[in-house]
């Protein structure tokens, strides 16, 4: 039997298309796995452990709503709660003020763009436990070069580790300190991005360096800037590691955030697998309210 | 589906019979100065084998020791020993998570027995009833299972809490050493010695409710008692007053309130600050001695703990853990056995300084081959601390919570927060909610 040369050629297109569809699927693969493996498998079952008490890991006893009971009747919740909105407030405007004002000075510049690039972005490639370790030792009240050099110009010494209001600003500080290179870069980006032609006609036109920001690079920058917000909300919540070495959560309890609230239940004694699961769950329903929320109110403004 | 079942009876039976075997020589060895000695079968079987010690040392002289010893059991046994040294601060927390991942060490060196209660080997099974009898009375608490008052690990060494000195310094100042003082004592001459030698602090403890506790003992208060009961509340005051003569240091900066502060939840110890000369006295304990014997270019000197109503410290210790999921139960029970006989713990106690928790080397008493009269001190501390002082260890799974708890109401007493009495007022609700979470 023959087969018609328009038939091959249909049944070579269908696998050809079939081939198509299925090549990208082959290239995210791995990536798929591995993102099913470690990010939503123990996220799902972090959900499910959130409602069971086990001491050990190895024995789980099903508890119901208790974990998320216990956290909300639990007295230290809410300096917590209070620490990390203060935290993260003032660490997204900082980050988002901060980055903004960087982007635009570097994107200005002429001369060696590329060194101030780098400069900023250092910290980022930094391990946040050394960051922690090497601030504990600049802003140590006795002998961290910080104090050494306001003594000197007399002023004082400032508990910036041991005061709970200074516990606060130093781990605000250090926090934006790490990550404004990030967001400066993505904001360079952004403003790269932008057709240089309105720039030169605004400036044809007569409009002042500061008029050309507000009218026009800040508007036209806001899809990026709302990136950072909420990245940066993100970050802000996310906040341990270098916390945990910079004051360990003091003074006072004055830096302790949700996620060292998280790690110190899951990981440390008495330790309750359950209890952390839980708190890890809340976390995630905060941060993706506030993202979703971040999203939507950008997205209004952009259509208004 | 036969040979699988067939397999699994061949596994149990040969299980029963080295575990048999094992009961067996350790009952026939009691009298045996070598102790407990594998069969041939047993060798036979273990040859090749690997376990896992999960380890962690407060000194290189703890793992240069334990590496020697592993090395002898290797080629005792013919097994290959894979030993994990985790940092002190992860302990809890790796092991837990190998245990949750199905992962854990076959033996382990704790801190906390009492979270590991569930997943431990019972000891009982490998060496009878009566080999607890080995270890010294008061120091198996942590390790027995609650539940079903099996033994399922053994004490490995006994810590005592007390002072160090600066001699050098105490000297320069012209402060005898103390062969006896109360904390009155200790506080004039530590402020003595520090004005005499300009260092930045007068006195400086680890950062630890297990410390402070040590104190409270001399003034004659505790927290729990070895029925398990909260017995803060009738020493009220006596906690508040040793709670007040370590925080009034500590607000006066006579001690490094900073560390104590500036830390948060996590533990730190001011060894550097007493290798650096910078106070006098430094309240810790004898797992300290092997790391400053090294590092102290100074003379140094335990001395005795100071006594109020009680003299002698507070008891510590660290354990040894076999646990259930091991491929090879029977050689980490072994393992565990091999490591806690007079032998190895002889030789660990004179190269690390530990305080041995078998009762025929406390009868027959250690020779420490250096810093033998630091030792001695700590040994007649031992002798003095109270019997009220091995309460808290009937409740092992609320010890850690206990402690830190106090920890932090320090720190609030530290910084003006509150006051000493109040912080113990909080401890002893704090205790309550504790013990009342044991009885559920």
């Amino acid at each position: 039997m023959m087969v018609s040369p328009s038939n091959v050629t249909k049944r070579r297109r269908s696998t050809f298309t079939w081939r198509r569809r299925l090549v990208p699927y082959v290239f995210i693969a791995p990536n798929l796995f591995i993102f099913l493996t470690f990010i939503i498998w123990p996220a799902l079952r972090g959900i499910y452990i959130s409602f069971f008490d086990s001491m050990d890991g190895s024995q789980f006893t099903y508890v119901g709503t208790a974990n998320y009971k216990a956290i909300f009747n639990d007295p230290t919740v809410a300096t917590i709660a209070r620490n990390t909105a203060i935290y993260v407030v003032f660490y997204m405007l900082i980050s988002t003020l901060l980055s903004l004002t960087f982007a635009i000075i570097i994107n200005q510049q002429k001369f060696a763009r590329g060194f101030f690039r780098s400069i900023v972005f250092l910290p980022v490639m930094l391990s946040p436990i050394v960051v922690g370790l090497i601030w504990n030792d600049v802003l140590d009240r006795k002998v961290g070069p910080l104090n050494t050099l306001l003594e000197a110009i007399g002023g004082g010494s400032p508990g910036w580790l041991v005061e709970p209001k200074l516990g606060m600003i130093s781990a605000i500080f250090v926090g934006v300190w790490v990550h404004l290179g990030f967001y400066t870069i993505i904001l360079l980006a952004g403003l790269q991005g932008i057709d240089s032609s309105i720039f030169e006609a605004a400036t044809m036109d007569g409009a002042t360096r500061w008029q050309i920001t507000r009218r026009i690079t800040l508007p036209l920058l806001k899809p990026t800037t709302l990136i950072i917000v909420i990245l940066s909300t993100i970050h802000g919540f996310q906040s341990f590691d270098f916390i945990y070495t910079l004051t360990g959560g003091g003074p006072l309890g004055a830096t302790t955030l949700i996620v060292q609230y998280i790690y110190e239940r899951a990981f440390q004694s008495p330790i309750q697998y359950g209890l952390g699961s839980a708190a890890g769950v809340i976390l995630f329903l905060i941060i993706f309210a506030f993202t979703a929320l971040n999203f939507l109110v950008g997205k209004r403004r952009e259509a208004i | 589906m036969k040979s699988i079942s067939l397999r699994k009876i061949i596994a149990i039976a040969s299980t029963f019979v080295l575990t048999a075997g094992l009961v067996a020589t350790a009952q026939s060895s009691a009298q045996a100065d070598a102790g407990l000695q594998p069969t041939a079968n047993q060798l036979a079987d273990w040859k090749g084998k690997e376990i896992t010690y999960y380890f962690y040392n407060d000194s290189q002289a703890e793992l240069d020791t334990t590496k020697s010893q592993i090395a002898a059991f290797e080629k005792l046994t013919g097994a290959k020993v894979k030993l994990d040294v985790i940092p002190f601060t992860s302990l809890d927390q790796q092991l837990q998570a190998r245990i949750a991942a199905g992962n854990a060490p076959d033996v382990a060196r704790l801190n906390n027995p009492g979270f590991y209660y569930n997943s431990a080997l019972n000891l009982e099974t490998f060496f009878g009833k009566k080999y607890v009898n080995d270890f010294v009375k008061g120091s198996t608490y942590q390790v027995t299972d609650p539940s079903t008052k099996k033994l399922v690990g053994v004490p490995y060494d006994l810590s005592m809490n007390g002072p160090f000195i600066n001699v050098d310094q105490f000297k320069k100042a012209g402060v005898p050493v103390p062969t006896s003082w109360n904390w009155t004592d200790l506080i004039a001459a530590a402020k003595k010695v520090q004005a005499a030698n300009g260092t930045e602090y007068a006195f400086a403890m680890d950062k630890s409710g297990h410390r402070m506790s040590t104190v409270m003992s001399q003034f004659g208060a505790y927290m729990v008692d070895r029925a398990g009961r909260n017995v803060l509340s009738s020493s009220r005051f006596r906690a508040t007053k040793a709670l007040k003569t370590i925080t009034d240091l500590y607000k006066a900066d006579q001690a490094p309130r900073d560390l104590w502060i500036g830390t948060g939840t996590k533990y730190s110890s001011p060894v550097s600050i007493f290798v650096a000369q910078q106070t006098p006295v430094f309240f810790s304990g004898n797992w300290n001695l092997a790391t400053l014997a090294r590092d102290a270019k100074f003379n140094f000197q335990v001395v005795p703990n100071p006594k109020e109503l009680n003299g002698g410290g507070w008891p510590g210790g660290k354990f040894l853990m076999a646990f259930k999921t091991s491929k090879t139960p029977d050689l980490a029970a072994y393992f565990l056995y091999y490591l806690a006989d007079a032998n190895q713990m002889e030789e660990m106690c004179k190269k690390a300084f530990w305080i041995p928790t078998r009762n025929d080397l406390v009868s027959k008493g250690i020779t420490y081959p250096t810093r033998s009269a630091d030792m001695e001190i700590y040994l007649k501390d031992t002798a003095a601390t109270p019997a009220a002082a091995y309460g808290i260890q009937t409740v092992p799974t609320v010890i850690a919570p206990i402690y830190n708890k106090l920890r932090d109401l320090m720190t609030e007493v530290m910084a003006g927060k509150i006051t000493a009495q109040q912080a113990i007022d909080q401890q002893i609700a704090f205790i309550n909610t504790q013990l009342a979470t044991i009885k559920k």
